[in-house]
C-alpha cells in the first residue's frame, strides 16, 4: 500500500509543473505549433541607394514520433519573393531529418541536415550573433547556410565533449568561382549527385561554463561532373566562443583546399568559355569582441561590438593562374545589438570593407536589421 | 487492488524513480543542495550531474538566451517537464529526489533553434550505500 501511495503521490506531483519553485516572472509569451525566425534588413552602401530586404522568413517544425524518434524541419523563404533565380529569392528546405536518439553518446540522424562547420552554420538565429548580416567568413569561406542530404551519428562523450560525423552529398566543383569560392557548389539536397560522398564532422567542447571550443572538417571529391579530375575539397575549421559577465568573445578560422584546381579551371573554361580563376586554397578568419553595455535583462539589454574579418578566396593559386588582389579582403564591422526582448534583436552596424586591389572601389555600408525568434 | 499492486510492483517503488517534491523545504528542514544549470543554444552547462539515491536537491535553471525547457526522461516517458524563462527573467527551481540508481536523460523540451536536439544531458544517480563505501575507501 505504501508503494501505491508513493506512486500516486509521485504522478500527481509530476503532473503539476507549477510545483516547481520559481524566482522567475510568469512567461508572457506563448509559442504555437511552429517555431521560426525572421530577418528584416535595411542596407545602405555608400554612394548607392538603400535597400529594404525581408531577408529570411524561416519556419521550423518539430514532431516526436516517440521520446527517442523525432523529426525536425526548417523551411526558408529568402528575399521574400521566389522567381526562379537566386537573386530574386529562394525557397529552401534547409533541414528535414529524423533523429534516432539512442543514447547520450550515440545517436543516428538522416535526411536534410546542416553541415556541422563553424559557429554560424548550425547556430544562425538572428538574436545569437551580432551584426545585421552574417560574417563574411561564414558566407564565402564557410558557405552558410550550408545544408545537404545525408546521414550520420552524433552524441556527447565524456564531460562536455560532443561530436557529429555525417556522410553527405559532395560539392559540385564546376560551380566554384573566384569571388565566392565554393559557395555556388552546394547541391542543396536537390537531386544531388552522389557519385562520391563527402564526409564531415565536428568536435566541440562545452565543459567549461561560458566557453565553447570547436573544430570541424569536410572532405569530399567534388568532380563528379568531370570524372577525369580529382577536385577533392578539404576544409579545416576551428572556432571558440567565450562569455563572462558582460564580455562576449568569439573567433573563427577556416581554410579550404581544392585539389587539381588548375585542371578544374581548364575544364570550366572548356564548358563556359571563361576561366573562373578558382584558387587551390581559400582562407578566412575573424575575431569579435562584444560588451553588454546594459546588462539588466530586457528591455535594458544592449551589446556593443566590433569584429575584424580577413578573408581571401584566392589565398593560394594553382600554377599558371594569376592571384587577383580584389579577392584578398578584410572588413571591420562595428555596431550594436539591442534586445527589447531576449528573442528580438534590433541591430545596427557600420561595415568598412577593403580589398588589396588598387582598382576595385572599397565599400562602406550602413546596415539596420530587425530579427526575431519565436 | 491486486491489479494496482501489480502495477506498482511492475513500476517499482516509483521505480521509474523520479520524485518531484511539491514545495520548497519549509523552515526547520535541512537546506537542500543546489545544482545550478545554465541553458544556452544548444547546450546545458553542466550537462552531467550526479546524485545519490534519496538525496534531495534543488535543480536551479536559468537561460542565457531564449526560453528553453527542462524535461527528465524516465524509463516510462516524461516525468518532469518545465519551462526555463528567457534570459534576464529569473531562474526556475525544480526540487528533485531520485530513489532508484541509474542514469536518467534530461533534455530541452522547447524548440529553441536548429540545434535543439543536441541539447541534452544526464543525471547519474549512485546508490547511497555504495557511494558512502567508495568515499570511505578513498
Amino acid at each position: 500500500m505504501k508503494q501505491i501511495l508513493l506512486l500516486v503521490f509521485g504522478f500527481v506531483l509530476l503532473a503539476s509543473p507549477a510545483q516547481a519553485q520559481s524566482t522567475a516572472e510568469p512567461p508572457p509569451s506563448q509559442t504555437g505549433p511552429f517555431s521560426g525566425y525572421m530577418d528584416f534588413h535595411f542596407n545602405k552602401p555608400e554612394g548607392l541607394p538603400g535597400e529594404l530586404d525581408f531577408h529570411r522568413f524561416v519556419l521550423l517544425f518539430h514532431h516526436s514520433f516517440s521520446p527517442r524518434v523525432r523529426f525536425v524541419g526548417e523551411l526558408e523563404v529568402e528575399h521574400a519573393f521566389v522567381e526562379g533565380l537566386e537573386d530574386a529569392g529562394e525557397l529552401e528546405l534547409e533541414q528535414a531529418y529524423v533523429d534516432f536518439l539512442l543514447s547520450r553518446s550515440f545517436n543516428v540522424r538522416a535526411g536534410m541536415m546542416l553541415v556541422p562547420i563553424g559557429i554560424i552554420n548550425e547556430r544562425h538565429e538572428p538574436p545569437v550573433y551580432n551584426g545585421v548580416e552574417r560574417p563574411f567568413v561564414d558566407t564565402v569561406i564557410v558557405p552558410s547556410t550550408w545544408f545537404e542530404g545525408g546521414a550520420g551519428i552524433h552524441g556527447e562523450i565524456g564531460r562536455g565533449l560532443r561530436y557529429r560525423v555525417f556522410v553527405m552529398a559532395p560539392l559540385n566543383a564546376l560551380e566554384f568561382n573566384a569571388d565566392e569560392g565554393i559557395r555556388e557548389g552546394r547541391q542543396k539536397g536537390s537531386r544531388a549527385n552522389v557519385r562520391n560522398f563527402a564526409t564531415t564532422g565536428r568536435a566541440e567542447y562545452v565543459g567549461i561554463p561560458g566557453l565553447t571550443v570547436g573544430a570541424s572538417f569536410w572532405t569530399g571529391d567534388s568532380s563528379f561532373e568531370a570524372p577525369r579530375l580529382d577536385a577533392t575539397v578539404h576544409i579545416g575549421e576551428a572556432d571558440a566562443r567565450y562569455q563572462r559577465d558582460r564580455l562576449e568573445l568569439r573567433a573563427q578560422f577556416a581554410q579550404v583546399a581544392i585539389r587539381d584546381a588548375g585542371r578544374l579551371n581548364d575544364a570550366i573554361q572548356g564548358l563556359t568559355g571563361i576561366s573562373p580563376n578558382v584558387a587551390r586554397a581559400l582562407r578566412g578568419f575573424y575575431a569579435e569582441a562584444g560588451y553588454r553595455v546594459w546588462n539588466q535583462g530586457s528591455p535594458r539589454d544592449l551589446v556593443a561590438f566590433v569584429r575584424y574579418e580577413n578573408f581571401d578566396t584566392q589565398y593560394r593559386m594553382p600554377s599558371g593562374f594569376q592571384r587577383l588582389p580584389q579577392f584578398d579582403r578584410d572588413a571591420i564591422v562595428a555596431g550594436a545589438t539591442y534586445y527589447p526582448d531576449p528573442d528580438i534583436a534590433l541591430k545596427f552596424d557600420y561595415v568598412r570593407l577593403r580589398s588589396q586591389s588598387q582598382i576595385v572601389r572599397n565599400t562602406n555600408t550602413v546596415n539596420v536589421g530587425l530579427g526575431w525568434w519565436f | 487492488m491486486v491489479v494496482l499492486m501489480r502495477v506498482a510492483g511492475t513500476l517499482g517503488t516509483l521505480a521509474i524513480g523520479l520524485v518531484m517534491f511539491g514545495s520548497a523545504a519549509p523552515g526547520g528542514q535541512a537546506e537542500r543542495r543546489a545544482i545550478k544549470i545554465s541553458a544556452e543554444r544548444f547546450a546545458f552547462s553542466p550537462s552531467r550531474i550526479e546524485l545519490t539515491t534519496g538525496e534531495e536537491v534543488d535543480v536551479r535553471l536559468r537561460s542565457d538566451d531564449t526560453s528553453h525547457g527542462f524535461r527528465i526522461v524516465g524509463a516510462d516517458g516524461v516525468t518532469v517537464n518545465i519551462a526555463i524563462p528567457k534570459r534576464g527573467k529569473g531562474e526556475i527551481s525544480v526540487p528533485l529526489r531520485i530513489d532508484k540508481p541509474g542514469t536518467y536523460r534530461f533534455e530541452c523540451s522547447r524548440m529553441c533553434g536548429a540545434g535543439h536536439d543536441f541539447m541534452r544531458g544526464e543525471i547519474v544517480v549512485k546508490d547511497r550505500t555504495a557511494d558512502a563505501v567508495d568515499k570511505e575507501r578513498r
